[in-house]
């Protein structure tokens, strides 16, 4: 592989200024567009049609021009120069902050008057480096680029690169995908009600979340081979036929989980210390949320109910129900008893896949095809929707970008936690749920 | 206050035997073990080589430290039988078959300091967040390093062992040597996984500065992707209590 080919831009810049570069945002007029095409797709869903958005609609890819380039950064609302102001650097590494990524915080001592995260410390170029590689190896790729949401990740490359080549899916394939990708939603929803129950000292509270947490891994390491998924979903991988008692077994074993984390969650929701850290801290009021254009649980946490698992539906989604939980203030709280209804809705989703198990694996021999060719995918990852966008030569690579939610959620950390005090930190971090390694990719 | 230790006490004990007992198949699923070479290797390893997306594979044996346990070359011929909790000094040493069975990986004791507890401090320098996930997770009850005297500290200035997880960019660099300077001595550095050992699948990534001890000097090596919590707590309590065959657990 050349050492160009690394590089999204040109090599000379990426040292100096990847700060910059790495942050595009969506801008809401490129939501609405998107947000409109959902009624398409379902058309061409129901008509057996490759998946993905019609790459016609969006020739300038939207998503991934910096379009939001002003609003990168939430402007102070009040005259943030003064006597005693300073701006510290909290990071790139922290204790706090288990990833790199620095913020620049701009302070008289307790309350964060402007705050500005700057990514761009593990910046790796994953997506430039995989033009020109096959599709099982791209995918290999993609799934180490971001650990924890490996299958979100791989789905919404695999699906925007089937549908480049216009090629159906092995039915089994998707329902697979289904199921690795609610596991993961319930494991990484877990892991943020049990750091935020840390950062509000319930040591007993976030150990026991914690320990679900680690019973989910071991359950997806024992059903796909790997605590993190990886491997699990990539194309020419072993057929992961899960007969009828090992379903039985991830049924039941996950209903426990979910159980047993009700019961946890209602202990912690009647703790008042744990609710009074949360409650009122970094607000996202709705008007908000859709200017800056919010996704996943931030979203929804501020009374918007979009999922795009009922909106813009891959299949198996289209044949699942899936609950939808909203909150009404978008605060930490809400954010939280979001991914709360979340894991519920994910059990009963996961219910529905196992009952629903394709008998055959339906294989679909993949027709050649040379010419270059576009897709677009949108998935609905843990942390929100995530887009693809992938050019396809024949069976190669020839192009991947990719909109992750952290990168849409960005801003709104800085619109949060504006106004709140340095010790809040964390539990605005915790609740938006960022993953560095999908803004840094 | 007692609903809660009553639900705690129902749950029963949750932690793992380790170091007293082998890993079971909960805690080391199947890409959690080294792939192994059976006989002959001669014929083995060239029909496998080709497969590897990482040129782990070679033929007078298998890079550990390289090896992403991606299970390509299960299908030709290599068996997940190994080690889940291999570590070594380098990564040289990490190298199967030969040496990898016969001599214990060990660790050479960086400091006769670390008897009872040991401090860790963890530094990503490029990860994709699974390796700083599976070490955040030996604080939970499953794996409960506490136990064993191992704590995560929140600052350098505390800490004994400096943790690396990812591939080591450009510009962490800067930010990593200042982590290591500013630890007191007696200090040691363990890399793990893949990714920090030799690059795991973004080997010869431009973005990158490997290898990771050209940087700050590296005491143990613990390869995987990631390496399950079980390899790293076994990792830092060999480093905490030195060379097993001075002193067992």
């Amino acid at each position: 592989m050349t050492r160009s080919s690394w590089v999204e831009t040109s090599l000379s810049e990426v040292p100096k200024t990847s700060h910059d570069l790495s942050l595009s945002y969506l801008s809401p007029d490129a939501r609405l567009a998107i947000l409109t095409d959902y009624t398409e797709h379902r058309t061409r869903v129901l008509r057996g049609e490759p998946l993905g958005l019609d790459p016609a609609r969006f020739p300038n890819q939207p998503w991934l021009a910096p379009a939001a380039r002003g609003l990168r950064r939430c402007p102070p609302d009040e005259d943030v120069r003064g006597y005693g102001i300073f701006t510290f650097p909290y990071g790139p590494v922290t204790g706090g902050v288990p990833e790199a990524v620095r913020f620049d915080v701009r302070t008289y001592g307790e309350r964060i008057l402007e705050l500005t995260p700057v990514t761009g410390f593990k910046r790796r170029g994953v997506l430039a480096g995989i033009a020109g590689l096959p599709l099982p190896d791209a995918a290999l790729r993609v799934e180490r680029m971001v650990g924890n949401l490996s299958a979100a990740h791989v789905t919404a490359f695999l699906t925007a690169a089937e549908s480049a080549r216009g090629l159906p899916v092995p039915e089994r394939e998707l329902w697979t995908r289904a199921l690795a990708l609610e596991l993961q939603r319930i494991y990484n929803h877990l892991h943020a009600v049990a750091r935020v129950a840390e950062s509000a000292a319930q040591s007993v509270g976030q150990a026991q979340v914690h320990a679900l947490s680690e019973e989910v891994l071991r359950l997806a390491g024992w059903a796909f081979g790997h605590r993190w998924l990886f491997g699990a979903l990539l194309p020419g991988g072993p057929d992961r036929r899960l007969e009828p008692s090992d379903r039985r077994t991830i049924g039941t074993r996950i209903a426990r989980i979910s159980a047993d984390f009700q019961t946890l969650w209602d202990l912690l929701s009647h703790t008042r210390i744990f609710v009074d850290r949360i409650q009122g801290t970094s607000p996202i009021p709705r008007r908000e949320a859709i200017r800056w254009g919010a996704v996943g649980p931030t979203l929804r946490a501020s009374s918007v109910g979009w999922d795009d698992r009922v909106h813009a539906p891959i299949p198996p989604y289209t044949d699942l129900f899936v609950a939808v939980p909203q909150g009404i203030d978008g605060d930490a709280l809400d954010r939280i008893a979001v991914r709360v209804g979340e894991i519920q809705s994910s059990t009963l989703a996961i219910e529905q896949i196992l009952d629903r198990w394709p008998a055959a694996s339906g294989e679909i021999p993949p027709e050649p095809c040379v010419e270059a060719h576009r897709g677009i995918a949108r998935v609905e990852g843990p942390n929100g929707d995530l887009i693809y966008d992938v050019t396809m030569q024949g069976d190669r690579v020839a192009g991947a970008s990719c909109r992750s939610a952290s990168e849409a959620n960005l801003p709104l950390l800085a619109l949060g936690s504006r106004q709140s005090v340095f010790t809040d930190f964390s539990f605005a971090w915790e609740s938006f749920g960022f993953v560095i390694a999908e803004v840094d990719r | 206050m007692s609903t809660w230790i009553q639900q705690a006490v129902a749950r029963g004990r949750l932690t793992t035997r380790f170091p007293w007992a082998p890993p079971n198949e909960e805690e080391a699923p199947i890409t959690a073990h080294a792939p192994e070479v059976p006989p002959p290797a001669t014929r083995t390893l060239p029909l496998a080589a080709p497969v590897c997306p990482t040129g782990a594979i070679e033929s007078e044996g298998v890079r550990q430290g390289a090896c992403i346990r991606c299970a390509r070359c299960l299908s030709h011929g290599l068996t997940p039988t190994g080690p889940v909790d291999l570590m070594a000094s380098s990564i040289a040493l990490l190298r199967s078959p030969s040496g990898l069975r016969h001599e214990p990986p060990s660790v050479r004791s960086p400091s006769p300091g670390f008897r009872r507890s040991l401090h860790v401090f963890l530094i990503d320098v490029g990860s994709c967040n699974a390796c700083n996930r599976e070490a955040l997770g030996l604080a939970n009850p499953y794996y409960d390093s506490q136990r064993l005297g191992i704590f995560f500290t929140n600052s350098p200035r505390h800490a004994d062992v400096l943790l690396v997880v990812g591939i080591p960019t450009r510009e962490m660099l800067p930010s990593l040597s200042r982590t290591y300077e500013a630890m007191p001595g007696p200090k040691a550095v363990v890399a793990i996984g893949a990714c920090a050992l030799e690059g795991g699948i973004f080997h010869g990534n431009p973005h990158a500065a490997l290898p990771l001890s050209d940087h700050v000097p590296v005491d143990a090596y613990v390869p995987g992707c990631p390496p399950p919590p079980l390899a790293i707590l076994s990792a830092l309590w060999r480093v905490m209590r030195g060379p097993p065959s001075r002193e067992g657990p």
